[in-house]
């Protein structure tokens, strides 16, 4: 290369010493995952104290329990099948996205835009299963009993820190064929009680932060389709926006990876 | 201030020209149809197969089997494919694999706190739940010595 006749005359310049890039990492790069480790930290926090309060509770709501309906076949036992769906289409989504990435890197600005729609459409797919998801599980607590004469409760939140709840409440959450789980729910049904409300407490936490990403993911990619379609990146001469935005998009994909596991499989 | 500025050197503010700093898979790319790129989105394919291979199977695990074996070994299983999927995911999606080894270094190291985490928190909740388990103990069984008293 033509650089290397000029440098023989001043010294190389430290690689750290400052004016150049030791990683070989734009500035909005680095920080972007310098962004998602620290993201990492905050789903990790929720995911360990979920499996701090799951490991001090003698029983646990069973997933196969818990999750086992899907749209249009209800009555239907078909545990984990809807879950495997929406990790399916997050996966998808994540190819799509990869792929309007690459589609950057040769500067393709006609497939960037095709693989970015993809995405978004993933994007808003998996959003409406997870609606789906929480209708459901909001739907399926609503209460059939009451203290008050007359009067139906509405929603979960009330009746599973209420003592009065009969069991009959919150038995369908738990394993029936497991011994020692049905006798902790028919001597110490508070104690299964707690769990069931820790249970959902975690499940529409850490389910709605992840939504909470996926959604303003889906945002990040509407703009930077808007700013591909109208050829900002192609003037600007590279299509680093849209590798970084992939890089959110494929964290929030991750960290749907361990939810999946620790809510639906563990 | 901005009218010190040219149109184009605000841009610069924004991004900078950084497009000399990008990162091994970023540079001297032209041609989409090269062999280079169809190599690399046979291999973004392949990926995705692998992982939804592997989301199957812990799905048919989860479904029939997870019951009937020993927990601690459900867990292993699951936890230790759910890393294999977030690795693919890192290496070869997010392109971390493609960077320097140092920037790799850089951005995982930190991530070696979640050991610590997760062996500290989950000792802490196996402690609570045998405490609990202990002094419930201790109360059934003072509340046994007691019983005799009141009658």
């Amino acid at each position: 290369m033509s650089q290397t006749t000029v440098v023989t005359t001043a010294p190389e310049p430290k690689l750290w010493a400052g004016g150049r890039s030791p990683y070989n990492v734009s500035y909005g790069k680095m920080m972007t995952w310098f962004f998602l480790l620290s993201d990492a930290l905050t789903f990790g926090a929720f995911l360990i104290s979920y499996g701090t309060t799951r490991f001090f509770s003698s029983v646990w709501p069973d997933p196969n329990q818990v999750f086992k309906a899907f749209p249009f076949m209800e009555g239907h036992n078909l545990p984990l099948l809807f879950v495997s769906l929406m990790t399916f289409i997050l996966i998808m989504s994540s190819v799509t996205m990869v792929l309007a990435v690459h589609a950057g890197h040769y500067g393709d600005k006609k497939n960037v835009a095709k693989w970015l729609l993809w995405t978004i459409i993933g994007g808003i797919c998996f959003l409406s299963c997870q609606a789906w998801e929480w209708t459901h599980m909001y739907s399926e607590c609503i209460n059939t009993w009451s203290n008050v004469p007359g009067q139906v409760k509405h929603g979960l939140w009330g009746s599973f820190t209420d003592v009065n709840t009969p069991v009959e409440e919150f038995r369908q959450f738990f394993n029936p064929h497991k011994e020692s789980v049905q006798n902790i729910l028919t001597n110490q049904p508070l104690i299964a009680m707690q769990s069931t409300h820790n249970f959902f407490n975690y499940f529409f936490t850490i389910t709605g932060f992840h939504g909470g990403h996926v959604t303003s993911g889906v945002i990040f990619n509407i703009l930077i389709l808007v700013n591909t379609v109208n050829g900002v990146y192609e003037r600007r001469g590279h299509y680093e926006m849209v590798e970084k935005i992939g890089l959110y998009w494929h964290f929030v994909d991750l960290v749907w990876v361990f939810v999946f596991t620790c809510f639906y499989l563990l | 201030m901005s009218s010190h500025h040219h149109q184009n050197s605000i841009q610069h503010l924004y991004e900078g020209d950084q497009s000399k700093l990008y990162s091994g898979v970023l540079q001297h790319h032209t041609d989409v149809n090269s062999e280079e790129s169809k190599n690399q989105v046979k291999r973004i394919w392949k990926i995705f197969w692998i992982l939804l291979a592997i989301t199957i199977a812990e799905v048919i695990m989860g479904m029939f089997f997870s019951h009937q074996m020993p927990k601690a070994l459900v867990a292993f299983f699951f936890l230790a494919l759910t890393i294999l999927k977030a690795g693919y995911i890192v290496a070869v999606f997010m392109h971390l694999g493609d960077e320097f080894k140092n920037f790799m270094v850089t951005v995982l190291i930190p991530l070696v706190l979640f050991v610590w985490f997760i062996i500290a928190f989950l000792a802490d909740g196996g402690f609570w739940l045998r405490m609990n388990d202990e002094s419930q103990a201790r109360h059934n069984s003072a509340q046994v010595q007691q019983a005799p008293s009141h009658e």
